[in-house]
């Protein structure tokens, strides 16, 4: 137990890291039932704008800088999503596969902009002195930041969670997420719902872009490795479940982080090896609602 | 006339007047057929950097050609398809080119994999192939081909360049960090090897998946292995996101890491302190020899405006791979691939012409060029922003010569080898 427990807890973190990823990519399948297939670019966006805006000669410090950029970032990416969604929308009441093609020739263009506008090479998101070098905690060397990525996951879920259920708009999105028709009805536009979802979960997407930033680094490709798991996590934690994400994320930040440090060359596979094995048995995942083949 | 034959004569005229038209263009222009290279750079995936200045260096020697008026009379047309980092997409891209496009050679290889998928379709047409950049020892080893040449140094030179001085220096029990690919396996089997041979001891290696972006939990284990070095032979995105997470947690400073070869494109623009531990490169922009300086000045002005202001290792070996090979055309007068192929086996090189500090060969068992392997790491003291290397040594290319090579490479005779000419 003594050797396991950093690892247990280094995946608790890394989970926190996964559940902010599929964060955003939840609540766009969720209410509007379409899999953005560019969650990842737009990931990667919201690194790179961080990055645009930290190199700005702003005459200020690195922290004001970096709290400018968290905070102009997903404002910028989320802008990006508006006009993705207003593309969207000739595709709704349609079949599926339109919304997946658009959204995935998204990606495409969105990544080649990226390395038209800041080239093909590695970027750096610097970060201020506080956050970064390492600590020591119970004799094992680890990074600050790796925390301060954790708490920020953390109180970006529990922002997230406390905006769903406590507030009027929380609830129009989760009625929308029920019963778009019977909104509508309810005199609710729905067109300018499904727009702030969108805007808000590619926010989302911006955000988990700039914390995993200084991590993962940034690349213009780097969103690719950011859709897939946020792809697994909502499977996993049941289409629509905000906490059936958030507990989807750390159970796959564990496998992850255990099968690296036992079994090392099982650790990509082993998310995936999860996927299989809790979907044999509970195919509408961890939180998921029965469908009514099932009932 | 009945619809099925008028179609049959349609599609017979077609596949006639198809090449017909090509070559009937140049005929009547007077001119001779463009001698087209096929590029196999990466330009996405986990190599796509290090592939795009790969690319760079096959582009100015094509130029600085055209610019004497070709080979043979023929103007050299490059043809570039991503290969993205992927065995299966070098297949296809290395197929399509020899049968669809006619390219005369084949140029590019970051990947050992890809590198690989590459040089059995070459092989089975009979296309000189350029493997330019690729690492794994099995490339010039178990998997090596007649057709094949292989420019980089590889996982066992790095190694034999670094192992012995490590033990002594930082001590004999090892960790290894391996990318569980090909060039990630054989260069760890080169490196065990080296390190048991020498009196050290490997407690333990640790499989790092491509595609890997999380090293926590490699990083904790190291922690509870307490190694005295750390061997890692992890390359492109996987390197650039451990090198951060490595700096983050400054566990650069609690081991001796050993980081087999380093990559110009994975730590440019990061500044001196990314590239951590001790490394092997085959070439630096800052050395001070014949040439470089009036190289590295072509490459500025030959792409301006690149954000890698100075060239590095991959494009160094993108260059020298196709200026030879376009000067073997020359001097055999012919594109016959069993011509050039006699013409590379056992070819020697100056120094002076590789700027380099050790005369090169290219090995007739092989096919790899043995050439200089320099040591360095990350500069204290850096000249200017990019100079971000300190050579510490240069290894002369007999003292690093992978001895199990010749033993594994088995490749098909000249007669067996389809013979091929563009």
């Amino acid at each position: 137990m003594v050797d396991l427990t950093p690892h247990l807890l280094n995946g608790i973190s890394l989970g926190l890291m996964f559940a902010l990823i599929a964060l955003g990519f939840m609540l766009i399948v969720g209410v509007m039932e379409v899999i953005n297939l560019a969650h990842g670019s737009l990931f990667a966006l919201g690194a790179y704008f961080a990055v645009f805006i930290m190199g700005l000669n702003l005459g200020v410090g690195i922290e004001a800088r970096y709290a400018a950029a968290f905070l102009l970032a997903p404002v910028g990416v989320a802008l990006v999503g508006m006009g993705l969604e207003f593309a969207m929308r000739r595709t709704y009441g349609k079949d599926p596969l339109y919304g997946l093609l658009l959204t995935f020739g998204a990606a495409l263009v969105i990544e080649e902009l990226i390395r038209l506008i800041w080239g093909s090479g590695e970027k750096q998101l610097s970060l201020p002195p506080d956050l970064s070098g390492a600590m020591l905690i119970g004799g094992f060397i680890y990074a600050k930041y790796r925390l301060y990525a954790a708490a920020a996951a953390i109180g970006l879920i529990v922002l997230l969670w406390l905006f769903l259920e406590k507030t009027p708009y929380g609830a129009m999105i989760k009625a929308g997420a029920h019963d778009s028709e019977m909104v509508r009805a309810l005199g609710i536009n729905l067109t300018r719902l499904r727009l702030f979802v969108f805007a808000l979960g590619t926010a989302l997407a911006a955000v988990a872009g700039i914390v995993l930033a200084p991590i993962w680094g940034v690349r213009p490709h780097v969103g690719v490795d950011a859709v897939v798991p946020a792809f697994l996590i909502i499977v996993l934690g049941g289409v629509g479940s905000f906490w059936g994400a958030v507990i989807a994320g750390i159970l796959v930040g564990i496998v992850v982080a255990v099968t690296g440090a036992y079994a090392s060359e099982w650790s990509l596979m082993s998310m995936y090896l999860l996927l299989i094995a809790l979907v044999t048995f509970r195919a509408r995942g961890l939180f998921g609602k029965k469908t009514a083949l099932e009932n | 006339m009945q619809r099925r034959k008028l179609l049959q004569m349609l599609a017979a005229g077609a596949a006639f007047y198809g090449p017909w038209k090509v070559h009937h263009a140049w005929a009547q222009a007077g001119q001779k057929k463009p001698l087209v290279i096929g590029l196999t750079m990466d330009a996405s995936g986990q190599f796509g950097a290090s592939g795009t200045s790969e690319r760079l260096g096959a582009m100015m020697a094509i130029r600085e050609f055209n610019e004497k008026g070709g080979v043979l009379g023929r103007h050299i047309e490059a043809l570039h398809i991503d290969t993205e980092t992927t065995p299966a997409t070098g297949s296809r891209v290395a197929e399509r080119m020899i049968t669809r496009n006619e390219v005369a050679f084949l140029i590019g290889g970051l990947s050992s994999g890809v590198a690989n998928a590459i040089g059995q379709v070459a092989q089975k047409y009979g296309v000189v192939y350029f493997n330019s950049n690729s690492s794994s020892p099995t490339e010039s080893g178990r998997d090596c081909k007649r057709v094949k040449f292989v420019w980089d140094g590889n996982g066992t030179n790095f190694a034999q360049a670094i192992v012995k001085n490590a033990i002594k220096v930082n001590g004999a029990n090892w960790a290894l960090l391996t990318n569980d690919y090909i060039w990630g396996h054989n260069t760890s089997k080169a490196t065990r090897e080296l390190v048991v041979k020498n009196g050290g001891r490997v407690i333990d290696e640790l499989m790092v998946p491509q595609g890997t972006r999380d090293f926590s939990s490699f990083l904790l284990k190291l922690q509870q292995m307490k190694p005295q070095v750390v061997a890692a032979a992890v390359g492109g995105d996987d390197f650039r996101a451990m090198r951060q997470q490595v700096m983050q947690t400054k566990l650069d400073r609690q081991f001796a890491w050993v980081n087999n070869q380093q990559d110009w494109e994975d730590v440019y623009g990061l500044g001196a302190e990314a590239a951590f531990g001790v490394f092997g490169t085959t070439w630096y922009y800052r050395f001070d020899l014949p040439g470089v300086k009036e190289f590295v000045e072509k490459y500025k002005k030959t792409f301006p405006g690149m954000q890698v202001k100075n060239p590095g290792n991959t494009f160094y070996n993108g260059y020298v791979a196709t200026r030879e090979l376009l000067r073997c055309v020359e001097e055999a007068g012919t594109t016959n691939n069993i011509a050039i192929i006699k013409k590379l086996e056992g070819r020697k090189m100056s120094a002076r012409d590789r700027m380099q500090h050790h005369d090169a060969w290219i090995d007739p068992v092989t096919h790899q060029c043995q050439q200089t392997i320099y040591m360095a790491t990350y500069n204290d003291k850096p000249a200017e922003p990019d100079d971000i290397f300190k050579v510490l040594s240069q290894v002369a290319p007999a003292d690093v010569v992978d001895p199990d090579a010749p033993k594994a490479c088995k490749m098909a005779s000249y007669q067996e080898t389809p013979s091929y000419e563009q």
